[in-house]
């Protein structure tokens, strides 16, 4: 009996079948010249793992996967010993060579146009700028400058600089690049996006001689007299015009670094690549760095950048979590620890989200944290160890003031009888004295008697931490008898909600710039509706703000940043959670002579300045370290070069062993004789 | 209503009977239906990314651009500010002239960067594919001509397993066995990335280190994809193997493995050919998961990482190259079929 | 089909729906019998039927509060232990719970996104086969269309526009997969139709809708049903994928986000073997099984099988 079934073929048409009946030959049938390629999808998804009861074929190919595992195997067995081949040390003539693991790659090296923490490490690499920071607390220092003073009114500043500067090309360093980089940031566009506010209020940048600079304010500037921005050699970059720079890569080209004065020079390396390398600046004017190159690469996740620590492939990890420098510690030759890194976390209200044109509030806060002392009394119902303990796996500071620990002087600490203790007694009742009692059904209620409703706490999706702290803070809410509710969003749909207006609290974080005006500046009425993200205004807050942009006395401005802080500690738009940390880690049975900043407790790359690449050397000359405390010291002596040797022996079998492989597979197909041919 | 009223009379053959077209005149269709969806992807490619959340000046000037004219200027500067459709001409008029615009993150030509990262995507997918076609069609292969054999038992078992396992938990087990070192076993591979610091990768010494790297991803990439090639030529060639003119090919006197290569696999192969040529396709986004856990700085990392800024011209530029490699591909592999099996042109 | 009985048989009536639910009746027994033979197939049933059961009973095998980061009492990263089967996570909390209820969601979302999946793919494939010209046209290119786009870009794209949570990931996992199973519903309808019966049915006049209703529907159900199971299958290798890159809902666990979690922190580094193991081991248990039911399905429901034996 014919069966003929009439099927999807693998050509998107239809293919006549025969299924077992008797031998009967037939044209294929009509076949329509549909999509090849989907009709093979067809077919795939139809039949992709069908078992028929089919004719058994005759045993004959499994001698061929005898022969073929027998050759791979021979080919393992000879390359075998080159495998465990024990590695050979450095030679002699090897330079010292400095590798750095990233986390992110560096997105220009084009210093008006970067915005990443590790492209602003290598600008300070490339480039000198007029100051640099103290290691102890960031505070300027002499750098290309060896001196500045100022006039009586503040409004004109003039700096010494040094007269034995040269570019990497040759040329002799002048004030007149000076004037050249100041200029183009001047002028506008994107050079003045990043280093502009270091200039606010400059009306002129006057060259008298080749090593002087004046720079003339129209009002007086608090952030003077720190100078930070990379100059930039005139001769370069003159031809480079205002449309090209904002696409200008600044990158190695033919095989010549990029020109600068630094104490490096970049040879090799393109934004957003991976391996950026560095060679040393023989002719530095601080001194010759002990160490050749520097070799920064960017691994996509800690776990591969730790374990290419152990290995010795590299020989500092940057940004590790604390667990994973708790796992660390304990190695022979390995150190690793978690740096302050001045900035802080935070749980922020939504204290007022208004239009900015109309004044008309929009979007639809809860009333409740509209409210200062709602929100202050929230403040005793963190328990902050918890979470630096649980969140931040213990590393970490608990947090009070939006001014890190880091910038003492700045620094206000709330007096000891409203330290921010983790109290719910306390809690309930700074809440009862503002109205929101317990109602009938367990709940609080606002002051005039309606129920509150479930506080809406939002998270970030790319942040665990940010996760739990909330998680942390409903389980505390439900305890005060608040009701809330945890929602994670993608960070760029919370930024949206937040400039909508349509939330009660969420969970972030800033990071805090040595000098505080930008912080202080995002709690400012101006910043609504741009970085403002709590949308507080307060006119005396901004009356001080105003005041200290412009106080020159340092003692003044100090006071006056420390009583904007007690302003916000009790208005606590923001309750700061925690100060985080930067789990860092490196090989100290190689190099040695890092220092912290701040010291102590800071972290030890990704500073403001290069000063650890300047003055780090290899663990051999330890003890010329310049001899100050918190300088790393060497570990027990290892060495492990040989990897890259042992990599190549591999990387050689792995190719060989394939060429095998492909050329057994050719080989057999060619083994029909002439004769077998029909 | 039982299955068995499937099985019944024979399909009526079209009426009229058409001619035999020419391969030229499928070649022609094919291409001209290829150019179509470029055209269509092409539109489709930036309005679908502008649905993403997020302002870029923002995302990326947080804590560094102050003031609102700082964004202002950021968004002058890269044509952020302008209105929807204007930005759409500008792009179709870019990628036209072969312009893919400049990245906002990294503020340097799309197309340098897609360049720069678009080999080693291609080298890590491209030699999983070689692999993974050789060492699947013969598993297949073998598997399907010795039906129920401990050799086809075994293989089959592997490669459903190996099918049912996401590709990039099979790239951690590796790094943890391989590259980190469990217990006995040594750690003999880099953890991540494509090459050590220091060497030149166009040298010999170069690539074998660059081997050396890509080892394991390729591994990962090559068992992943074996599993679907062996599986499919293993059922194609089983469709085969009941035909009728292997009969005629046994009883001329060839030998079995004669018979399984010169004629069954042969006809066996065109499926799993088309399967290849769409994979290589989808070159670009096959590899995003294993990009991301061996830290190889390529296209499908590019892009997830473009997608949190949200960094359009890359994320145009990238997609648009994903599609375009599809779309060739499918083409490629449309034409290749036409030519090695008649029956599709008729 | 009615049963006609002739006048003076002794043979008694049954009515047409009677009859017909005896002949499905055992085609069920029929089919089910036909599924027992495949070894296999009964295996990956097996282990199905154990993780469905672990999902629905999480509840009861492990408190819910093991999965709340505040109350996590274990220590940090933990090898398993007499207290701690399989260890604990990086909060403290016990791998073993945060499996069993890791179940759920994967479950679910893979059952959830293949439901999405297989309704829009049956109705635009049935469409596009049944409705020659402009319409099956369109429809086709569509289909061709989302095929051509890369998944895993256009899932991400659509994870962050909608947001993290579980009904979104279904939706985009449904969304992005279905040309495969339209293409072929298509295929089968297309062969379908060319069927004498259905030739007569539209000379009897039978409408469309009736024609795919009664007629072509019923015969792609078998089809649709075995290419579900291998539906699902991909629905939760995505799931997973998706929660890895971290896209899921933050806010639940699965064995993905699970996997994610032991990825960034350090798990390999740690050497906490017992985090990347068995969820990775579980979602291949559970992956296989379908791919093993299904195949069996496959064996038992494809017409091109069928009589065969």
């Amino acid at each position: 009996m014919s069966n003929r079934s009439v099927v999807p073929g693998p050509l998107g048409g239809e293919m006549g079948r025969d299924l077992g009946g008797p031998r009967v030959v037939e044209p294929v049938k009509r076949v329509r010249a549909r999509d090849a390629v989907l009709g093979v999808l067809e077919g795939f998804r139809a039949g992709q793992r069908r078992r028929g009861r089919r004719l058994i074929g005759r045993h004959g190919g499994q001698g061929i996967a005898v022969r073929l595992f027998a050759v791979f195997g021979v080919v393992l067995a000879s390359l075998a010993p080159g495998l465990t081949l024990s590695p050979a040390g450095a030679a002699e003539s090897d330079p010292v060579r400095f590798t750095v693991a990233y986390l992110n790659e560096v997105d220009s090296f084009n210093p008006f146009l970067g915005i990443e923490a590790e492209s602003f490490e290598m600008w300070a690499l490339m480039y000198d700028s007029l100051t640099g920071y103290t290691m102890a607390d960031m505070a300027p220092e002499p750098s290309l400058a060896t001196g500045w003073e100022t006039s009586e009114d503040g409004l004109t500043w003039t700096y010494t600089l040094r007269d034995d500067v040269t570019w990497s090309d040759g040329e002799q360093f002048t004030s007149e690049d000076v004037s050249y980089t100041y200029g183009r940031i001047l002028d506008g566009g994107p050079e003045r996006t990043t280093w502009g506010s270091y200039l606010k209020g400059v009306t002129d940048v006057a060259t008298p001689d080749d090593t002087t600079v004046v720079l003339t304010f129209d009002k007086v500037s608090s952030s003077m007299p720190l100078l930070p921005i990379p100059i930039i050699p005139e001769h370069v970059w003159s031809s480079i015009s205002e449309d090209e720079v904002k696409s200008f890569g600044n990158e190695p080209t033919d095989g010549q670094p990029v020109v600068g004065s630094g104490a490096f020079r970049l040879v090799e390396g393109t934004a957003g690549g991976s391996t950026y390398r560095f060679e040393v600046n023989p002719d530095y004017w601080e001194g010759v760095p002990h160490i050749d190159e520097i070799v920064f690469r960017v691994y996509k996740s800690e776990d591969p950048a730790i374990q290419a620590l152990i290995k010795g492939e590299v020989d500092f990890v940057e940004g590790i979590s604390a667990l994973q420098v708790k796992a660390l510690q304990g190695r022979d030759g390995i150190e690793a620890t978690n740096g302050d890194s001045p900035g802080f976390d935070e749980i922020s209200f939504n204290a007022g989200s208004i239009d900015t044109k109309t004044g008309e509030p929009i979007g639809d806060p809860n009333p409740a944290v509209l409210d200062p002392a709602f929100r202050y009394a929230l403040n005793f119902a963190l328990d902050r160890d918890q979470i630096i303990d649980v969140a931040y796996q213990g590393a970490g500071q608990t947090g009070s003031t939006i001014i890190p620990p880091a910038y003492a002087g700045y620094r206000w600490e709330p007096p000891a009888e409203d330290a921010p203790t983790f109290d719910l007694e306390k809690a309930a009742q700074l809440l009862d004295e503002a109205g929101y009692t317990v109602g009938d059904d367990g709940f609080r209620t606002l002051p005039n008697g309606d129920p509150i409703g479930a506080l809406r706490l939002y998270a970030r999706t790319d942040s665990q931490t940010s996760l739990d702290v909330m998680e942390f803070f409903q389980e505390w809410l439900a305890q005060l008898d608040i009701d809330s509710e945890v929602r994670a969003f993608e960070s760029n749909n919370l930024t949206k909600i937040i400039l909508d207006g349509n939330f009660d609290a969420f969970e972030w974080g800033w990071y805090v710039e040595p000098d505080p005006t930008s912080m202080l500046s995002y709690m400012t009425c101006d910043q609504l509706g741009g970085w403002s993200d709590s949308w507080y205004c307060n006119e005396d807050y901004d009356a001080l703000f105003d005041q200290q942009q412009s106080e020159v006395d340092l003692a003044a401005r100090e006071a006056q940043v420390q009583q904007m802080q007690e302003m916000l500690y009790y208005d606590a738009p923001y309750l700061v959670t925690a100060y985080s940390s930067v789990g860092e880690a490196w090989r100290s049975d190689r190099f040695a002579c890092l220092q912290q900043q701040p010291d102590p407790g800071g972290v030890y790359l990704i500073q403001y300045g290069v000063h650890n690449y300047v003055n780090m050397r290899p663990v051999a000359e330890a003890d010329e370290c310049a001899g100050d405390s918190g300088l790393t010291q060497a570990a027990s002596e290892s060495g492990d070069d040989g990897g890259i040797t042992t990599g190549f022996l591999v990387g050689g079998g792995v190719v060989l062993l394939v060429l095998l492989g492909a050329g057994g597979v050719v080989a057999m197909r060619r083994r029909g004789t002439v004769g077998n041919r029909e | 209503m039982t299955i068995g009223a499937v099985t019944e009379a024979p399909v009526s053959v079209d009426q009229p009977r058409t001619r035999r077209r020419s391969y030229g005149r499928y070649a022609l269709g094919k291409s001209v239906g290829a150019l179509g969806s470029l055209g269509f992807v092409l539109v489709v490619n930036f309005f679908l990314f502008r649905i993403l959340p997020g302002d870029p000046g923002r995302n990326l000037g947080r804590g560094r651009m102050d003031s609102a004219e700082d964004l202002a200027a950021f968004n002058e500067a890269y044509g952020l500010d302008q209105a929807l459709p204007q930005q759409f001409l500008t792009f179709v008029r870019g990628t036209l002239s072969g312009d893919l615009g400049t990245s906002l993150r990294y503020r340097v030509p799309v197309s340098d960067l897609l360049v720069d990262r678009m080999w080693p995507t291609l080298l890590l997918v491209g030699t999983a594919t070689l692999l993974a076609t050789l060492i699947g069609v013969w598993i297949g292969v073998i598997g399907a001509w010795n039906r129920g054999g401990r050799f086809d038992r075994f293989s089959t078992g592997g490669s459903l397993t190996l099918y049912s396992m996401p590709e990039w938990w099979l790239g951690l087990l590796l790094i943890a066995t391989l590259a980190v070192g469990i217990g006995p076993i040594p750690g003999l591979f880099p953890t991540g990335g494509l090459s050590s610091p220091g060497v030149d990768a166009t040298s010999l010494m170069g690539t074998f280190d660059v081997a050396w790297h890509l080892a394991l991803p390729v591994t990962t990439l090559t068992l992943a994809y074996v599993a679907d090639y062996s599986l499919i030529m293993r059922s194609s060639l089983l469709d085969e193997i009941g035909e009728d003119y292997l009969t005629t090919a046994r009883a001329k006197g060839l030998r079995d493995v004669q018979v399984r290569n010169r004629h069954a696999v042969r006809n066996a192969l065109l499926p799993t050919t088309t399967l290849v040529a769409l994979n290589i396709g989808f070159v670009v986004t096959g590899a995003i998961t294993v990009e991301t856990v061996f830290s190889i700085p390529g296209l499908g990392l590019l892009s997830t990482e473009a997608l949190e800024v949200p960094d359009y011209p890359v994320l145009q530029g990238a997609f648009l190259v994903a599609s375009a490699a599809v779309i060739v591909a499918n083409l490629a592999a449309n034409l290749v079929y036409g030519v090695l099996d008649p029956r599709v042109r008729a | 089909m009615s049963a006609e009985v002739q006048p003076g048989e002794l043979t008694p009536r049954i009515t047409a729906r009677q009859l017909s639910r005896r002949r499905r009746r055992a085609a069920w027994r029929d089919g089910w019998t036909q599924f027992r033979r495949h070894r296999s197939g009964m295996v990956g049933l097996v282990v199905l039927a154990f993780f469905v059961l672990l999902a629905v009973a999480a509840p009861l095998i492990a408190h819910a509060d093991g999965l709340e980061v505040t109350r996590a009492t274990g220590g940090v990263l933990e090898p398993p232990s007499a207290g701690y089967w399989l260890g604990t996570d990086d909060k403290g909390r016990s791998v073993l719970t945060l499996l069993i209820w890791g179940t759920r969601v994967s479950l679910l979302v893979g059952l959830l996104a293949t439901v999405i999946s297989m309704v829009i793919g049956t109705l635009v494939g049935l469409l596009s086969g049944y409705f020659g010209g402009r319409a099956g046209a369109v429809l086709f290119r569509l289909t061709e269309w989302f095929l051509v786009i890369p998944f895993l870009p256009l899932a991400i794209v659509l994870a962050t526009v909608l947001g993290p949570s579980l009904l979104t990931i279904a939706f985009v996992i449904g969304v992005t997969s279905w040309p495969g199973t339209a293409l072929l519903i298509r295929s089968q309808t297309l062969s379908i139709k060319e069927r004498a019966y259905l030739e007569r049915a539209r000379a009897l006049g039978g409408g469309r809708w009736h024609q795919i209703r009664r007629h072509i529907l019923p015969n792609v159900m078998p089809m649709v049903f075995a290419n579900t199971t291998l539906t699902v299958t991909i629905a939760i290798l995505a799931e997973t994928t998706l929660s890895f890159l971290g896209l899921g809902d933050p806010t639940r666990i699965s064995w993905g986000s699970m996997l994610d979690d032991a990825y960034t922190v350090g798990a390999i580094t740690t050497g906490s073997w017992w985090f990347i193991v068995p969820p990775g081991v579980c979602v291949v248990l559970v992956v296989l099984s379908f791919n093993l039911v299904g195949q069996a399905l496959e064996d038992v429901l494809d017409p091109r099988l069928r009589g065969r034996r």
